[in-house]
């Protein structure tokens, strides 16, 4: 048949083409990331856009758009723009490696994000061999454990957080009968196995420990148990809306403890789904009280009410943070990727919102939490011991 | 064929050249894409030629790349004894997964699978074994006699050697003779069964497949990104995976492929519009389901099948006549059939009361009554589809009652159904294919050590099915789809499968039913050669022109019970007969009548 012979013709002048195409070189020599000396910045930003961390990404988007526009209002860096990139990853620790080679092939020096660490770990070792930093908000300790030298952190991990907690709970109030309510997500468990162990590190053994799911919206099995063993600090490890129903429903099971939780617990989400009675007295670990607890963050409210048309709270607190950083480290490695911004970022030693960073060689840059307590729906910062 | 042949060698070169195109981030979803390939033909397997509903494969690829990850990270063990530890661990749970589908299908299949997985998923995120919500990383690179695997390049090489073959391996499964069998288990599985497929074994057979692919695609996930996390197996991955084998096409192996890298690289394409991208896959999925059910790799067929029914074709088909010469040897004689005290009982009804009957080797025999009567219901017990409450029926001796359907099959039982049960996407030749093929489910081992054996094996069955459609006029219709044929070419159709089976006993339910005049004659010439060529023909039937023409003798069933059995001339006097079957209005005299006259003819 004439027909099915033209295009197998065709076919094989095709594939010959392409073969010949290639046949000069090895695969994949000619793709080394190309690093331009001069137009913008290639900045990228890796967050949850959809699914159930979206919120979370939409927020740390805002961060670091806040301070780019910033830099670039003041000249950016030597004269260089900023150009911020968003990808949505999805939640998905498959996808995220496929941004990391992206991110790698289109020449991006630097990655703000992610905020779920289960896709931050996926993409370390690919950064890792593409010589770009990352300056992530997950928390989880599984990501200095990557033990990546282009990794950091642009808060406290758990440990830290507990740390605070714990000193500030049993040191200092002297409480002794603590129960844990936490969920199997990768904050839930980061959070609950941190507090477990600044509990063990002061001999105290909790007396109870309930872990739910992260799509539970019922508590109460898991609370009435907690309620028999009557505990004077019930400490909550899940994110703003679950923290925040566990401890309304702790409330009308008539639990008294006080609640205890890190950084989630501080927020108005939490706030809100909690309600304000429920809420009160609850005690809070975090880097980052409130938008009014120095001048620093006032402003930066204030400016993240006028860019975005609402209200700062602390993931866009700690982009900002984390981008300022990067954007820092960039002036003075003067504008050297790789290596040299590694190193860069682990020498900057910055006065943010959530503290003064100050790297060490596992990527964490704040060592330290403050203590406040909820009081009449505001968080009060409670002064240090 | 030679087209085909000459398609994949040029696909084959264009893989192998592929990666000098790309750059590093091209090549990582090109792996990416390669491993969602392999799942989905695992799924296309399961669901699109086996038809079992499987939401599980999701877990099948988990568990055999958590198995990956622990193995080597915690345990100690090499790449790949690991790798080799973690299909074996896939396929176990694949049987695991499988064992519901022996007792449900459709839906129910679905709602089973999908929990099974759900249960995998909190397991991993509970679990500390598996690291919780942070999952394991730090997976060693698979060694490969010094090449290093840690540049994606070579990986795809590994992976396009590995997919190769797995592609290979699938497309020769689905098109021999397992394949055949689990198509027509899907089609219709009481018919699979009654003529000789294995239904049990098969189903199962499925769903090990489907977790050897989840396995393998695990295994290379686990070296290719060397760290797993919950998220990667989750539910949200599960529907992109069926999405993937609907679009494509999931009764094509091809169309599985096919789907699965388009998705792959417009998923990747469209990250940044991901919430649309998401309402995006669901809509094209509803559309394909409601407008090319075929998917994708369906509408080339479907084209065909448009244009050929606008052109008018200048040879019609005909249906060529009966040619009875024997296919077995002279000295082939039918089996015996004794029922004795048969009783069924369904909840408060009863079906059957204590009916026994024996029919003589070589004999035809009629069985008639009125609807109801239970005649239907016997048949069902007899080839092994229903159960007694009491009593028992033995063919030759052996007792067949309580054996399952394609066991009675190798026996020598074969049968017709009342309401034509063919396989109806399957061509005509393949229908007969299934039946031809004798092959026991132990010879399986072949696929994977000798498939030479298989092929010789086909080329066989199909020399031998070319044979039966000419004997049986169908020659012309043998790629046609057995739905597309008029009524009357299809009864013959399923007379020619039962006979595929080369049976000795032959139970024909209402064979003469939606017949023409000139159909009932020839189905008449055609059931006495059957019984030439030695096999003992038992039918229900109403035409009774037929009836009093054709059987030697004939049983009379009424509410359950027998209340008349001898020759045909003796049975139609008979007044109870007449009261319960014919009605008051018919003369006994007419039928006496009629009797003479069809035994004139």
């Amino acid at each position: 048949m004439p027909r099915t012979a033209t295009a197998r013709l065709l076919l094989c002048a095709t594939a010959l083409a392409v073969a010949t195409a290639g046949a000069c070189s090895a695969p994949g020599s000619d793709s080394s990331s190309q690093e331009s000396s001069d137009g913008p910045f290639k900045i990228a930003v890796v967050n949850a856009q959809s699914g159930q961390l979206s919120s979370l990404g939409q927020w740390e988007w805002k961060g670091a758009k806040l301070a780019a526009d910033e830099w670039n209002a003041k000249g950016g860096i030597d004269g260089r723009t900023i150009e911020l990139e968003l990808f949505d990853d999805q939640g998905d620790p498959t996808v995220g490696t496929n941004i990391a080679r992206k991110l790698s092939s289109e020449g991006f020096v630097a990655m703000i994000g992610t905020a779920e660490s289960a896709v931050t770990v996926a993409m370390i070792p690919i950064l890792r061999q593409a010589k770009i930093p990352n300056i992530t908000s997950g928390q989880s300790p599984a990501i200095a454990e990557a033990g990546s030298p282009y990794a950091f952190y642009n808060g406290p991990t758990s440990n830290t957080y507990d740390e605070s907690l714990a000193r500030y709970l049993v040191d200092d109030k002297g409480h002794r009968k603590i129960a844990l309510i936490s969920n199997n997500g990768s904050y839930g468990k980061g959070e609950r196995d941190a507090f477990t162990s600044a509990l063990a590190d002061r001999g105290i053994t909790p007396v109870d420990d309930q872990v739910v799911t992260t799509d539970q919206k019922d508590f109460s099995a898991a609370l009435t148990s907690i309620r028999q063993k009557a505990p004077d600090v019930l400490f909550v490890g899940a994110e703003e809306v679950a923290a925040g129903l566990i401890v309304k429903q702790a409330r009308e099971l008539g639990i008294t403890a006080t609640i205890a939780g890190a950084a989630p617990m501080g927020t108005p989400v939490y706030l809100e789904t909690a309600g304000v009675t429920n809420a009160e007295g609850t005690v809070v670990s975090s880097p980052y009280l409130s938008n009014d607890t120095d001048e620093a963050s006032r402003a930066f409210a204030e400016a993240y009410q006028r860019a975005h048309g609402e209200e700062a709270e602390m993931h866009g607190a700690k982009a900002y943070d984390g981008a300022n950083i990067v954007f820092t480290a960039l002036e003075s490695s003067n504008g050297a990727g790789g290596a040299e911004l590694a190193e860069a970022i682990r020498g900057t030693e910055y006065d943010g919102l959530l503290g003064d960073f100050d790297f060490d060689e596992s990527g964490v840059g704040i060592h330290e939490t403050s203590i406040g307590v909820i009081t009449a729906g505001k968080l009060t910062a409670e002064p240090a011991s | 064929m030679r087209l085909r042949v000459g398609g994949f060698a040029v696909a084959a070169v264009a893989a192998w050249f592929l990666p000098y195109g790309l750059d590093l981030y091209g090549i990582h979803v090109i792996d990416i894409a390669i491993v969602f390939a392999l799942l989905a033909v695992g799924l296309g397997l399961a669901m699109g030629v086996a038809g079992q509903i499987n939401l599980a494969q999701v877990a099948f690829f988990g568990v055999s790349s958590y198995a990956v990850a622990i193995l080597t990270t915690r345990a100690g063990f090499g790449f790949w004894t690991a790798a080799v530890l973690a299909l074996l661990a896939a396929t176990l749970v694949g049987v695991l997964v499988g064992i519901p589908a022996l007792r449900m299908q459709s839906h129910y299949l679905g709602i089973v699978t999908l929990g099974l997985a759900l249960a995998f998923t909190n397991w991993v995120t509970n679990s500390t074994v598996t690291g919780g919500a942070d999952g394991i990383s730090g997976i060693p690179v698979p060694p490969l006699f010094g090449i290093d695997l840690s540049s994606e390049y070579l990986y795809y090489y590994l992976e396009l050697v590995v997919f190769g073959l797995a592609l290979a391996f699938a497309g020769f499964v689905a098109h021999t003779g397992l394949g055949r069998r689990m198509r027509a288990m899907r089609d219709d599985s009481l018919a699979a069964g009654a003529v000789g497929a294995p239904v049990p074994i098969l189903r199962m057979t499925a769903f090990v497949l489907a977790s050897l692919y989840g396995g393998v695609a695990g295994v290379l996930y686990a070296g290719l990104i060397r760290y797993v996390a919950p998220e990667t197996f989750s539910i949200a991955n599960m529907f992109l995976l069926l999405a993937m084998v609907i679009i494509g096409g999931r009764q094509s192996i091809l169309g599985c492929v096919v789907g699965a890298v388009a998705l792959a690289l417009l998923r990747e394409a469209l990250v940044d519009f991901s919430v649309y991208a998401q309402l995006g896959f669901g809509i094209v999925v509803v559309l394909m389901v409601v407008f090319a059910p075929t998917g994708l790799a369906g509408i080339p067929a479907r084209l065909r099948r448009l244009v050929r029914r606008r052109r008018t074709s200048d040879h019609r088909a005909t249906l060529r006549p009966f040619r009875p010469e024997p296919a077995g040897g002279p000295d082939r004689v039918g089996a015996s059939l004794e029922i004795s005290g048969i009783s069924k009982q369904f909840r408060g009804l009863r079906a059957l009361d204590d009916v026994s009957m024996s029919v003589a080797p070589g004999e035809i025999r009629g069985v008639v009554g009125p609807n109801g009567s239970g005649k239907t219901t016997l048949f069902n017990i007899v080839t092994g589809i229903y159960g007694v409450s009491s009593g028992s029926a033995s063919v030759d001796g052996r007792v067949v009652t309580g054996r399952r359907p394609h066991q009675l099959s190798q026996l020598g039982l074969a049968r017709t159904f009342q309401n034509l049960r063919l396989f109806g996407q399957m061509t005509v030749r393949d229908n007969v294919l299934v039946a031809l093929d004798r092959s026991s489910m132990l010879a399986v081992w072949r696929y994977l050590l000798w498939p030479v054996g298989i092929w010789r094996a086909e080329r066989d069955l199909r020399a031998r099915a070319d044979d039966l459609l000419e004997r049986f006029g169908l020659t012309d219709f043998a790629e046609a789809a057995p739905t597309s044929l008029p009524y009357g070419i299809q009864r013959r159709l399923e007379i020619a499968r039962a006979m595929a089976t080369q049976p000795r006993l032959l139970l024909l339910d209402e064979p003469a039913a939606g017949l023409n005049g000139q159909e009932v004659g020839q189905l008449g010439e055609i059931v006495r050669a059957i019984r030439a060529d030695g096999v003992t023909v038992v039918l229900i039937e109403h035409n009774m022109g037929l009836v009093m023409s054709l059987c030697d003798r004939v049983t009379v069933l009424a509410s359950g019970g027998v209340i008349a059995d001898g020759t045909p001339a003796e049975v139609a006097v008979r007044p109870e007969v007449i009261e319960a079957y014919l009605g008051d209005s018919m003369n006994t005299a007419d039928i006496a009548a009629e009797v003479e006259s069809e035994a004139v003819r």
